[in-house]
């Protein structure tokens, strides 16, 4: 095989990917609202919520964790630094805006990625092996209503609150550090908090969670439909939808920050 | 390959004509024609790779053949649209080879899903339902275990309580006896048989087990390599001079490969002596 059909045919790939992704989340959009509560189906919602444990609740002592320590770390990386200049007190600002804007959705989506894109997948890629989804299929039920679609409204239910829970958890670890560096008190760090952050961000960080989560889901239901053959193609559909996820996750993440920097919006008043 | 205990047209409740299928350059389904005519129950045989499986899941819609039509109840479903489609599959029952029950579920849930799904019968009326289904598989002390739980012939039995929660017409079994026991084996020929005893219903079963293939079927079919290379009564069939079905029934393996082997084995040992 030629060097320019290799490239050909990984673009066909590539092409058949996008596609596929677009066509799924279509079909899930459409049922959607059959998930939830009122006007949807009782069962559906019933699984959705089990959903919004397992993706959500189960990850919040990690997420939470995770953001405590990288604001630790954000402090004391930039501490030593600003403190040349005096001006230790900027760690607020830098804490408050990097996780309102960046590393609050960033981090949550790295973990729900690694927990619940793996699971996600392995789920489905197992109904697909032992032929659960072509039962449902027969059976004249809709696998995309059944199985996918609780999942994508409780991935984007619970990621946003997971945000905002972790960028919370990071906040408060700038404050411990300035507590202990300059005995800055709880109610002066809030207020610097307040008047750094606008609404904007936390709008902005709101929607960057919001494409987070849909990465999520939407990459680990596709590899787990996606499986072929026996149960070591699952093995295989975990790793993908982890690595895929992750990357896809920190692309879109660059676009969103390109957007919003270019539309000016970065600027602090 | 016609078919010689020449069903009449309107007796066949599933009649595939001229269906082909081939993947990445490989033909598995070679112009297929065969009838399921009503009330019977036809075994299809084949070997592994005999494309059974792929024809299996041409007639349950979940695949669309490259060329040739299936049509169940009068409806082609090659062609017809995704509706139609729906309310033909819901006059079929399916048991698939691994049960396919869902492990989140009881088996009591997992017969009541397609009920608490596709129909609005109150709850204690589908309960009810579920476990008199049950009852005829003979599961009906098993309904509150989960299917992990089971073991291999009480998943097949809970499958077939499955497929019958919606009382088909057509209920089509995909390798019921793989992996049983021959006492369960043979405990799940006598389901079948009371199945249709009882209701009536068409049965297609897929497998490539001989001894419950005739003990069950009225009439056989045999596909080998994407073709089918004979329909027929049971009766007649054990008497077919067809090489592959001779082998087939008489239990010989293919020649090729051993003596390839033994080719190995010797040029292998010649290498290493000196």
């Amino acid at each position: 095989m030629t060097f320019l059909e290799q490239v050909g045919r990984a673009a066909v790939v590539q092409v058949e990917d996008a596609g596929a992704l677009t066509m799924q989340f279509w079909s899930v959009l459409r049922k959607l609202p059959r998930v939830l509560p009122v006007v949807g189906a009782r069962r559906r919602w019933r699984s959705a919520v089990a959903q919004m444990f397992a993706i959500g609740a189960s990850a919040l002592p990690m997420s939470g964790a995770m953001a405590l320590c990288t604001g630790f770390i954000l402090a004391l990386q930039s501490a030593s630094e600003l403190r040349k200049f005096g001006a230790l007190e900027l760690v607020v600002n830098l804490v408050a805006l990097g996780f309102t804007r960046e590393l609050g959705p960033l981090i949550t989506a790295l973990s729900v990625s690694g927990r619940s894109a793996s699971a996600i997948s392995a789920e489905i890629g197992t109904m697909v092996v032992t032929e659960e989804i072509d039962a449902l299929r027969v059976m004249g039920l809709d696998p995309v209503e059944i199985t996918l679609a609780p999942k994508y409204l409780a991935a984007l239910i619970t990621v946003p609150c997971l945000t905002i829970l972790s960028t919370l958890c990071g906040i408060f670890a700038g404050y411990l550090f300035l507590a202990f560096s300059m005995e800055m008190s709880l109610r002066v760090y809030c207020q610097a908090v307040a008047e750094t952050i606008l609404l904007r961000d936390v709008g902005f960080m709101l929607v960057k969670s919001l494409v987070f989560a849909t990465i999520i889901v939407h990459v680990g239901c596709l590899e787990g439909l996606r499986v072929r053959g026996g149960p070591e193609a699952v093995g295989h559909s975990t790793t993908a939808a982890v690595v895929k996820s992750t990357f896809l996750i920190i692309l879109a993440d660059l676009g969103a920050t390109a957007i919003f920097y270019l539309m000016g919006w970065s600027a602090t008043g | 390959m016609i078919d010689s205990s020449a069903a009449k047209a309107g007796d066949a409740v599933i009649s595939i004509r001229g269906v082909s299928m081939s993947y990445s350059g490989r033909r598995v389904l070679d112009e297929v024609d065969l009838d399921v005519c009503r009330g019977e129950i036809l075994v299809l045989l084949g070997g592994s790779g005999s494309g059974k499986t792929t024809l299996l899941k041409h007639v349950l819609g979940l695949a669309k053949p490259e060329a040739g039509s299936i049509t169940i109840n009068g409806v082609d479903i090659t062609r017809c649209s995704q509706s139609e489609l729906g309310a033909v599959r819901r006059r079929i029952g399916v048991a698939f080879q691994a049960g396919a029950l869902f492990n989140s579920m009881s088996v009591e849930e997992n017969v009541a899903l397609p009920l608490r799904e596709l129909t609005r019968l109150a709850d204690s009326t589908i309960k009810l339902m579920a476990w008199m289904n049950l009852i005829a598989v003979g599961l009906s002390d098993a309904g509150s275990l989960y299917p992990p739980e089971l073991s291999g012939g009480m998943r097949k039995r809970a499958a077939v309580a499955r497929a019958m929660a919606l009382d088909p017409e057509i209920l089509i079994l995909d390798e019921p006896s793989a992996g049983l026991d021959p006492i369960v084996s043979a405990g799940l020929d006598e389901l079948i048989l009371f199945l249709k005893r009882s209701f009536g219903i068409t049965i297609l079963v897929v497998t490539h087990e001989l001894e419950s293939a005739f003990h069950i079927a009225d009439r056989v079919a045999m596909l080998y390599q994407g073709r089918l290379i004979a329909v027929d009564r049971k009766e007649q069939f054990t008497g077919n001079a067809h090489p592959r079905i001779r082998q087939f029934l008489d239990r010989q393996p293919d020649a090729m490969p051993r003596v390839a082997a033994e080719e190995f084995i010797s040029t292998y040992l010649k290498g290493s002596t000196t």
